[in-house]
């Protein structure tokens, strides 16, 4: 997407596509919750005058651009980055839409992998593998999954962990 | 039931001496005492008074003796094991595999009875956050000292300590650089020591707002009655709280930090501290993954450090893995040089850090003063276009210091990373040490061609970045800096 080239390399493999639709349904689900607030501002802030009357629009719309963007842009621009991949030393990913992150670490420093099933994600059929190390800022997500290729990927990654597992933290 | 294990151990009864002295189980009784003589009235006279006073002392010494009597330990060669509690007991094994470290505390009472407390830290996982400990109170200092021994010696010769006596000689000691009370005076430059005499003067307000209004003395009529206060009594109050402020942060840490020493004995390192109580701590020096020199914006003033050990798996590692509270920056760095060697100098960020930095640093200041002029033309108030110019100017030395201080190097065992301004900290750490890295990118990074690289770490804060290095170094950086799994982000 953009010409400047990236520090580090990107993961290989991208998320499954139904992805997008749950990042498209908690977008929604955002924008719902968002827009019932600001539809409870406008009802029950009293008409002044000034900066009271502007922000009856403002908030309105700022609500409408948030809403444009988290279902319309966000889904599409997350799965374009998002990227994933294990390999027999390392499991890395690629995460964000505006920020980027790159998350590398051993599988010999792995210490437990978690498999993890949100409310939105039972409906699309999803999972996230989190991979826990002795640091606390040293943990990586992947996320959304399907079902099975999660379990198979937390499977992977703890067996050979104890293959190469290094004791030292 | 009553005895204790075959192996197991009561502290010495000496300890029903200092939890007589200070109540220490009989101090839950006070409320109830008090309340009973809210409800009944007080009229006694000295001989109510003296009865009733040995009365809690007897009370006191029963309860003390009753819980000694139902405490034991046992150091075995695989656990400890621990019993304890009055009516439900309670029975605690730590695999010794487990025990972290072993702190030694003395007490100002202990020390009159030659007692010390032992704790004895058995950390969960760094996940799971919540440590655990072992509270050994009340043995003589030889049984500390062999207990400590004996907990910490595992490593050393795992299963031939089948007895669990550690009679063989104690190994070498070799103090390193010592500590001179002399640098406490560096203390009201450090934000933690000026915190203690803070909260301090906080305790005495509120003490003051509990008196009955009688006892307080009628300061507010005299100052009511002066019509303009004088400009020198503000600022010779100013200046005594300042003194004030200062001589209490420097008693707060001497209290803490009096006649710290810092001694290696075989493979650990021991600290020692304390005016009232003094602590003994050991860090193992196998689990050291690094250290960091920190300054604050005051110390940098006067050329003063402080040094800390970042230790796996330790509880409350902040001030237990100290290696020098207080010094000359020369210090701290001889001591961080000596557990983890110098990766070399420091490569500067790119000039585009720089420009991130000034701009960070610049935009309050416009903010405020762009308010500022609106304000000015429209109302005639000028403050706020005064304080935005102040703060714009004050701005650019910040983001050049801030960008001075940033700053990385890969060397051949350890790599090292440099930031922050209010404080300044230098991490040294071990390649062996990163257990994953973390690149971070935002949009405006990506078109000044920067990144963030931070290293995940098992111990101190749980990360530490290079700030805005040049995006084409940061594999080269990453690679060199850990082991050859870092090549994964060679594209």
């Amino acid at each position: 997407m953009s010409t400047a080239p990236l520090p580090v390399r990107e993961p290989v493999w991208q998320l499954s596509r139904s992805a997008i639709a749950l990042w498209v349904t908690q977008g929604v689900i955002g924008t719902v919750v968002y827009g019932l607030l600001a539809a409870a501002f406008v009802l029950f802030v009293p008409t002044g005058d000034g900066w009271l009357e502007a922000a009856r629009w403002a908030v309105p719309a700022v609500v409408a651009c948030y809403g444009v963007v988290a279902v319309f842009v966000r889904p599409r621009l997350r799965y374009r980055v998002h990227r994933w991949e294990v390999t027999g030393e390392a499991v890395y990913t690629l995460t964000g839409w505006l920020t980027r992150t790159w998350t590398l670490v051993p599988i010999s420093r792995v210490q437990t992998v978690d498999v993890t099933r949100g409310v939105v994600q039972q409906l699309f059929g999803l999972a996230t593998v989190a991979v826990l190390t002795a640091s606390s800022q040293g943990t990586v997500r992947i996320p959304h999954l399907e079902v099975d290729v999660a379990r198979r990927v937390a499977d992977h990654i703890s067996r050979r962990a104890e293959q190469v597992r290094d004791e030292a933290t | 039931m009553t005895e204790p294990g075959p192996a197991g151990r009561r502290t010495s009864p000496r300890v029903l001496l200092v939890h007589t002295i200070t109540f220490r189980q009989a101090r839950s009784l006070v409320p109830v005492a008090l309340a009973v003589f809210a409800g009944r009235g007080f009229e006694g006279g000295p001989v109510t008074v003296a009865v009733l006073a040995v009365a809690v002392t007897v009370l006191s010494l029963l309860w003390a003796a009753l819980t000694w009597w139902r405490f034991s330990y046992d150091p075995g060669p695989t656990a400890v094991v621990v019993t304890r509690g009055l009516l439900s007991r309670s029975v605690r094994t730590v695999p010794n595999d487990r025990i972290r470290g072993v702190e030694i505390e003395a007490p100002l009472l202990h020390r009159l009875f030659g007692l010390v407390r032992v704790r004895i830290d058995a950390a969960a996982g760094s996940v799971a956050g919540k440590d655990e400990e072992l509270l050994v109170d009340g043995v003589t200092r030889d049984e500390g000292d062999r207990l400590r021994a004996h907990l910490l010696a595992r490593r050393a010769v795992v299963p031939a300590e089948a007895t669990g006596r550690h009679a063989a000689a104690e190994p070498e000691e070799e103090e390193l650089p010592r500590f001179l009370n002399r640098w406490l005076l560096y203390s009201p430059l450090v934000g933690s020591y000026l915190v203690v005499p803070l909260a301090a003067v906080g305790a005495l307000f509120r003490l003051l707002d509990e008196l009955p209004d009688r006892y307080v003395p009628e300061l507010a009529p005299d100052l009511a009655r002066q019509d303009v206060l004088d400009g020198w009594l503000i600022a010779a109050v100013v200046a005594a709280g300042l003194l004030l402020l200062a001589l209490g942060s420097i008693a707060g840490s001497a209290v803490v930090n009096w006649r710290f020493r810092l001694l290696r004995r075989g493979g650990s390192l021991v600290a020692e501290r304390g005016l009232i109580t003094r602590r003994h701590t050991d860090l193992e020096v196998d689990r050291i993954r690094g250290c960091a020199v920190s300054e604050g914006l005051g110390m940098r003033l006067v050329g003063a450090a402080r040094s800390t050990a970042l230790v796996t798996g330790l509880g409350d590692a902040a001030r237990r893995g100290q290696l020098l509270p207080l010094g000359p920056r020369d210090r701290a760095w001889l001591l961080s040089d000596l557990l983890v060697p110098s990766p070399g100098p420091l490569r500067p960020h790119p000039p585009a850090a720089l420009r991130r930095r000034l701009v960070r640093a610049l935009t309050p200041g416009v903010v405020v003063l762009l308010a500022g002029a609106v304000l000015n033309v429209t109302s005639g108030w000028w403050p706020l276009l005064l304080a935005g110019a102040v703060l714009t100017l004050l701005g650019w030395p910040v983001g050049h210091a801030r960008y001075t201080a940033l700053g990385h190097a890969a060397g051949p065992r350890t790599f090292a990373v440099r930031s922050g301004w209010l404080v300044r900290e230098h991490v040294v750490l071990q390649r062996r040490a990163v257990v994953g890295w973390q690149v971070q990118q935002s949009a405006v990074q990506r078109r000044a061609g920067l990144a963030t690289v931070l290293a995940c770490v098992g111990a101190g804060r749980g990360g530490y970045a290079a700030i805005d290095m040049a995006a084409d170094d940061v594999v080269d950086f990453a690679e060199a800096s850990s082991g050859p799994w870092a090549a994964t982000l060679r594209g």
